[in-house]
């Protein structure tokens, strides 16, 4: 880069006025140039609301239509159709979900859901359970996984059931692009390794 | 006196719903977010990921601004700085060149220092007029030197002195306090 006496025309320039010039000199050379915007930038978001929604695992299509159509139906049968409708309700003020994804296990239902992520980086998280096994051991819980290629990754919470509907909130830092998917495994005790799957999305 | 709306004004707008302001924080913003993203990120992909996730932040918790802690340009690095730590988190990196607060004090690293300083100099670029922000590109960072920069643009040496004084200016202008 050239001097400042080199790039600048300094006739008429008081003292003060040069030194505020020289000062933004210095900090174009410190800065450096500004980068390119890639075309996807070049526009700002024309309905930034849809940025609010929740980037969570990119299941396949078929697979999510399928498990959200059988864990509908379980909830369903387990429930009846005017718990859906009543519950849906209080729970709208209650946790301001995003998205809502149900989980499934063997007589077993679960949704979760999923709230825009806070100030600080977190995901909150609802999980809501229907019909799952308490535990008689006192000392075994659930835990909430995040999967990769249906693998229980990364631990998201742990939590015990005692009635028959269970409702626990949780909440998470990750980038949900990098997984794919949720599950809820049973823990014995002294055991930190994924267990057995008993809800998966 | 420069009568153009204020960072702050418009993050209390957006708070409001209010799309245009929006779009003018991000028409300001986002080659500095993109120029903060690279530089920690190293990726481009990534680093556009990065700006996505700001300005929907920016767009999320706009209400949460509060002016009479500051103005807006700090509070716009605090909402970039965590987005950009999110994607260096995901990749199992600790993000420590990037101050938690834009604070005035000197920063830990000249690194820190850097980031700081690029972001307010780049926000500023974007107030320059196309042909102001061609000659100081042209002066600053082609390696051109300033003959070479008047034969480029075709015209005298003198005026090119001339325009980057009037630019130099305007960008001092514009960085206020900045500068102290």
């Amino acid at each position: 880069v050239s001097t400042f006496d080199d790039m600048v025309d300094r006739e008429g320039l008081d003292a003060g006025d040069e030194a505020r010039l020289r000062r933004v000199h210095d900090l174009l050379v410190q800065a450096g140039p500004p980068p390119d915007l890639p075309p996807s930038l070049e526009h700002p978001p024309t309905a930034p609301a849809e940025a609010d929604l929740v980037q969570f695992p990119l299941l396949p299509r078929r697979r999510w239509t399928l498990g959200a159509v059988a864990a509908a139906a379980l909830v369903v049968l387990a429930f009846g159709g005017g718990y859906l409708v009543g519950h849906a309700k209080t729970k709208a003020t209650s946790f301001a979900a995003k998205r809502v994804l149900p989980m499934h296990g063997n007589n077993a239902v679960a949704l979760l859901r999923l709230a825009p992520k806070d100030g600080a980086g977190n995901w909150p998280m609802e999980l809501e359970l229907n019909n799952l096994p308490t535990q008689p051991d006192p000392r075994a819980y659930y835990e909430l996984w995040l999967t990769r290629n249906g693998k229980a990754i990364a631990p998201c919470g742990t939590f015990r059931v005692n009635a028959r509907t269970t409702t626990v909130r949780l909440s998470v830092p990750y980038d949900f692009k990098r997984f794919d998917g949720w599950v809820v495994t049973r823990q014995a005790a002294g055991k930190h390794d994924p267990g057995p799957v008993v809800l998966t999305t | 006196m420069r009568l153009v709306t204020t960072d702050g004004e418009l993050i209390e707008r957006a708070a409001t719903g209010d799309h245009s302001a929006f779009e003018d924080l991000y028409r300001r913003y986002a080659r500095p977010v993109f120029g903060l993203a690279l530089r920690r990120l190293g990726d481009r992909g990534r680093a556009e990921d990065a700006v996505q996730e700001t300005f929907a932040s920016i767009w999320r918790s706009a209400a949460s601004y509060r002016p009479e802690r500051g103005p807006g340009a700090p509070w716009l690095y605090a909402v970039a700085r965590n987005a950009i730590v999110d994607r260096a988190r995901s990749r199992g990196e600790i993000p420590s060149e990037i101050p938690d607060t834009a604070a005035d004090a000197p920063g830990p690293s000249d690194r820190v220092e850097q980031g700081w300083v690029a972001w307010r100099v780049h926000r500023a670029l974007e107030e320059l007029t196309e042909r102001e922000r061609e000659v100081v590109a042209l002066a600053y960072w082609s390696g051109l030197s300033q003959s070479e920069v008047a034969e480029f643009l075709s015209i005298p040496l003198g005026t090119v002195k001339t325009r980057t004084r009037a630019a130099l200016a305007k960008l001092s202008e514009i960085l206020g306090d900045d500068l102290q």
